[in-house]
């Protein structure tokens, strides 16, 4: 009986082939916002968001206004619980929110190769850590404007010399780029000398990272600068709170592209059977059971939904693939990257919202009075 | 014992304030192998006493027994399964299913039974073949003429080969040549395959092919005398 509903798809190929069609953007702008979500999500949730603090200056959001003194690191280090940590200097093209957001991250070379979760696609570690304008380049960055190792890159007072492309478990890492923290310190002027944007501290296992975090901004009340330290994941949310609330608002845009999909199947399939509700009645006269009818419709909406959902999830998942695509603010960047639980949700929501689009239309062909259906001209 | 038992059957229906009475206590009988026409003016019944026989219509009371199976206690899904095993049904306007070939269609009752492909293969052939359809096969409903439709239509109802045929005006269609080519074949499955026979006509030449001819009148079926006068 497949082969009828296959055929059935087939005959009316334009009707067939424009809710396929209106289900795969549907889907893959459905593909889209989850991407974000997810995006949102890891950066925000995760072991490397719960375990790591990041002292900034208090009251101060954009990378550019935090300025703490470097040697700070040395007295954080002092206070029990931290394991490690990393002096950053932060540069960002733009603080406000921005699909083509470049954030630079200038740290000492060895610390960057033991803590960061990077891998080299190519170049090598002894020219970053050697070339003072050495920078190492996540690979969405370096797919989005075309670098490659050897190149020289320049925006705003900054031009440095890609030494290597990198890859990153961690998505919203593969939209940065690494220099010596020197180098961001004294290019951009004498006054930054000494001075970080950040200080990012690694726990030790058994530590609690909010007791540590008070611990450190009480430790620091009486240095030059007063410090507002937060997990890694908190920190990262509070900077991209503009945006948070917007990809809260996408979310609903992801549910009401699954309610379009249902609503253009169902719509279809409606109309699919009430235009061959006697061809239901023949077959049921000759002995093909209500259930049967039953499922014969509910393939096909779902075979309909199922093939435009899978459409627009692969084309979502090429697109995402091959985009790099990232959104930032701040200095903070969410990444959207296709994933296989992305993937395996949107092509589940398809079978679903097939089945759901499926059930008025094939109730109707099921239960019709099969005289009745048969006076149909 | 007759194929078909049809005892004290009724069926009315409404119609906004009115009540129609087409069959009021109707009892027949059918025997195997025979081809029994039913005939009557439009809206004595006819058709609905055929759909009562198929399954596709409930009475409002009295039983129908065909082949020792009284239809009228089976529910939607017995009727379905009893139907595919027992009936076959040839439509006025031959209802086949536009998207499948000539091929696709006579096999479509036969996906209903436990048979192999290598059976069904065979009682499509041979069906195609009782109705010399054989070189159209592969052909769609768009691609014959209503003469080789209904022909389809008819392998389709024997191909399984059921307990009874039932023919709701066959011919109502068809040019007068290609009525003449049906009521021929009918009259060939009927007794070269002894396939049981009940057909709705209001065409008393095409009423006379068959071996017993019913007329229906307000309800009820006439007596021989009755019979006479018209």
């Amino acid at each position: 009986m497949i082969s009828y509903v296959l055929k059935t798809l087939w005959r009316h190929r334009t009707r067939t082939l424009l809710t396929v069609t209106g289900a795969a953007v549907a889907m893959f702008v459905f593909c889209f916002v989850g991407s974000v979500q997810e995006g949102l999500n890891r950066l925000t949730t995760g072991s490397d968001a719960d375990r790591t603090l990041i002292v900034f200056q208090e009251n101060r959001f954009c990378p550019t206004t935090s300025r703490l003194p470097e040697d700070y690191s040395r007295k954080i280090k002092e206070i029990p619980g931290v394991r490690d940590v990393m002096p950053i200097q932060v540069w960002t093209n733009n603080c406000r929110a921005s699909l083509d957001i470049i954030v630079f991250n200038g740290a000492d070379p060895n610390q960057i190769q033991k803590t960061r979760p990077i891998k080299l696609l190519a170049g090598n570690w002894q020219q970053f850590q050697s070339q003072r304008d050495a920078a190492i380049v996540g690979r969405n960055v370096a797919s989005r404007r075309g670098l490659k190792v050897g190149d020289q890159f320049s925006i705003g007072e900054l031009s440095v010399r890609i030494a290597g492309v990198f890859e990153s478990t961690v998505p919203s890492e593969e939209n940065l780029i690494y220099t010596s923290l020197g180098f961001l310190q004294y290019t951009r002027g004498a006054d930054t000398a000494g001075l970080v944007t950040q200080h990012e501290v690694m726990l030790t296992e058994d530590a609690d990272p909010d007791r540590v975090a008070a611990a450190i901004d009480a430790a620091l009340r009486s240095g030059s600068v007063a410090t507002k330290t937060r997990r890694k994941g908190a920190f990262q949310a509070s900077t991209l709170s503009d945006l948070v609330d917007l990809i809260g608002f996408a979310h609903w845009l992801g549910y009401a592209c699954v309610g379009l999909v249902l609503s253009l199947v169902a719509t279809t399939t409606v109309m699919s059977v009430q235009d061959r509700i006697k061809e239901y009645a023949v077959l049921q006269t000759i002995g093909v059971r209500p259930l049967t009818t039953l499922r014969l419709v509910l393939t096909e909406s779902t075979l309909l939904c199922l093939i435009g959902g899978l459409s627009g999830t692969l084309l979502a998942m090429i697109a995402l693939s091959l985009g790099g695509f990232a959104i930032g603010a701040e200095g903070a960047t969410i990444a959207f990257r296709p994933t296989l639980s992305l993937a395996i949700s949107g092509s589940l929501i398809s079978i679903f919202v097939g089945l759901i689009a499926g059930i008025a239309p094939a109730m109707q062909a099921a239960t019709v009075p099969i005289v009745n259906a048969l006076r149909q001209p | 014992m007759a194929l078909v038992e049809l005892r004290g059957v009724s069926k009315s229906f409404r119609k906004g304030e009115e009540t129609i009475t087409p069959l009021d206590n109707i009892s027949m009988d059918i025997d195997a192998g025979e081809f029994v026409s039913l005939m009557g003016p439009s809206g004595t019944g006819k058709s609905t006493l055929l759909n009562l026989v198929s399954g596709i219509d409930r009475p409002d009371s009295g039983t129908i027994t065909v082949n020792g199976t009284d239809v009228t206690k089976l529910t939607r899904t017995q009727l379905a399964d009893w139907r595919a095993a027992n009936l076959g049904y040839i439509f006025q306007t031959h209802n086949l299913i536009p998207v499948l070939t000539a091929y696709e269609n006579v096999e479509l009752p036969t996906l209903l039974l436990k048979l192999s492909s290598a059976q069904r293969r065979q009682r499509v052939e041979l069906a195609l073949e009782a109705v010399g359809l054989s070189d159209r096969a592969n052909h769609y409903p768009r691609q014959l003429s209503g003469g080789q439709e209904q022909r389809v239509g008819i392998a389709r109802a024997i191909v399984a080969h059921p307990k009874v045929v039932v023919a709701d005006e066959p011919t109502g269609s068809l040019d007068a040549e290609t009525s003449e080519q049906v009521q021929v074949l009918l009259q060939r499955l009927n007794r070269e395959l002894n396939i049981t026979m009940l057909m709705v006509t209001h065409d008393s030449n095409i009423a006379s092919i068959a071996s017993k001819q019913l007329i229906l009148n307000r309800g009820k079926f006439l007596t021989r005398s009755e019979k006479a006068v018209i």
